[in-house]
């Protein structure tokens, strides 16, 4: 399996907003199975840093590979942009996010957030997008409530319904934003369930997450972003186990 | 008893013409509300600009001086310009604007600047992770507004669209002034004929109420569909 392209590069990203640069030349590299967790304090930049992965935001900077094609630029007078959308709208179906707010369709139904993008992007047979829909609530959890919309929802009921989403594109990546930081704390534990069943089957997941439990116990790599630039990165045992930098150890270190 | 003195016939010709005209107009508005808002939140400096003289111009000259103004205007405009093109020849054209279109065309126009803002308002209050999500799963901006903005967008549009819709409705009135035949013009002819005004503006003016309660009932209808999944059950 050595010729599988890499399911996700990015190399040196830079990203400023105004005059604050955010991403101060940030590189990852997901190979395929490989769970990598971004932590670090509010402001570091992890979230930015996972949203010019499918460029939701526009990196000033740097380079970007998925499944081994690279996203061509152009300059344009707002700045860089992609030279060919079609290329990115293409990348970006190979790579689903679950958002911090999940943003599920509020005027679907949990079905149909999850036929949506596989019949109107992947273009799927309606019947078998139904089919493997049921499949994947099945596995969420959530069986019960295909016909409900997201209002009518608990908010970890709704996250769980986005994991299934995700999961419909059977994407190379899956990325994560704080997939449980808008959630209440007895609901964290579904989605994290969730989540750890997709690393054990081997899914390529990039993860920002306060969960330091879900970073040591289920992650290949953990990267502690300060201020925009790497401080740390490294296996979890090495990183969360025997942090260097004394910003890490303050980060970690019980904060009551 | 309601007795029509042989205008019936006429008025309800005049009836068909108001709802032909106020429907073809509210579609042609509908376009280029859609338009215009879209161009209010491009980027492009032009089209920006554009869309602001348009909504500017059409909102703050009165209906029935641009409907004049298109009418005849118009019909000058493009007569001399076919002048100028056959002036070589021995051909003399001229051509008569039809007033049915222009009613179309003047009111969709008006009302278009209205729409513009009552759909660049929706669209905005469209909550941006649900177009983020959108695109994060491979959508296209054709698609992110087909199947996400357009819907979303509409729960907060409807109410001002009804309310446009009711005074378009009403402006169709105006074209009278351009020599069209609708229900308000038979009837002011039939009132200064028989001398009897009530026996046929009430008639029009209930059939104004009808259209409007008609509407009001589909605009319920509408708004029902596009609330669900938003709160309500």
């Amino acid at each position: 399996m050595a010729d599988t392209p890499t399911p996700l590069e990015v190399r040196n990203i830079k990203k400023r907003f105004g005059d604050t640069e955010v991403l101060k030349g940030l590189s990852l590299e997901a190979q395929k199975g490989d769970v990598i967790t971004l932590i670090g304090a509010s402001g570091s930049g992890k979230s930015t840093f996972l949203r010019c992965m499918n460029l939701l935001e526009q990196p000033d900077e740097g380079e970007l590979f998925v499944h081994g094609d690279q996203i061509r630029f152009k300059t344009t007078r707002h700045g860089r942009e992609p030279a060919d959308w079609k290329q990115v709208v293409q990348m970006r179906a190979k790579l689903s996010m679950v958002f911090q707010s999940f943003n599920l369709w509020a005027h679907m139904t949990l079905l149909e957030n999850i036929i949506e993008a596989p019949i109107y992007v992947l273009k799927k047979p309606k019947k078998e997008a139904i089919e493997h829909a049921h499949a994947l609530l099945e596995r969420v959890g959530l069986s019960a409530r295909a016909d409900a919309y997201p209002a009518q929802m608990s908010g970890g009921q709704q996250q769980r319904g986005a994991i299934a989403r995700a999961l419909a594109m059977d994407p190379e990546v899956m990325l994560f934003d704080e997939p449980t930081s808008a959630l209440d704390p007895e609901l964290v534990g579904d989605v994290l369930k969730v989540m750890h069943g997709l690393a054990d089957e081997g899914r390529t997941m990039v993860v920002v997450t306060h969960e330091m439990s879900f970073a040591r116990d289920v992650s290949s790599k953990v990267i502690y972003l300060h201020q925009g630039l790497v401080e740390e990165a490294g296996p979890p045992a090495d990183v969360l186990g025997n942090p260097q930098s004394p910003r890490l150890k303050q980060f970690l270190a019980p904060k009551y | 008893m309601l007795d029509l003195q042989g205008y019936g016939p006429r008025l309800i010709e005049g009836a068909g013409v108001t709802i032909q005209l106020a429907v073809l107009s509210l579609i042609l508005a509908i376009i280029l509300g859609l338009l215009t808002a879209t161009a209010k939140m491009s980027r492009n400096w032009f089209l920006r600009r554009t869309a602001t003289v348009y909504t500017t111009v059409i909102r703050g000259v009165p209906d029935l001086v641009l409907m004049m103004l298109l009418f005849f205007g118009g019909q000058i405009g493009v007569n001399a310009i076919s002048d100028m093109l056959y002036y070589n020849y021995e051909i003399d054209i001229y051509i008569n604007f039809n007033a049915f279109a222009a009613g179309v065309i003047t009111i969709g126009f008006i009302f278009g600047a209205y729409m513009g803002e009552t759909f660049r308002g929706a669209f905005m209050a469209v909550d941006n992770g649900q177009i983020e999500a959108g695109k994060a799963y491979g959508m296209s901006n054709a698609l992110v507004f087909r199947r996400i903005r357009f819907p979303q967008m509409m729960r907060h549009a409807l109410p001002g669209l009804s309310n446009n819709w009711m005074v378009l409705l009403k402006t169709t009135a105006l074209v009278s002034v351009i020599g069209l035949t609708d229900m308000v013009r038979v009837a002011a002819e039939a009132s200064r004929a028989t001398h009897e005004p009530f026996a046929f503006l009430l008639p029009v003016a209930a059939v104004y109420l009808l259209i409007a309660s008609v509407s009001e009932w589909i605009f319920v209808r509408l708004q029902k569909r596009y609330d669900i999944g938003f709160g309500g059950q």
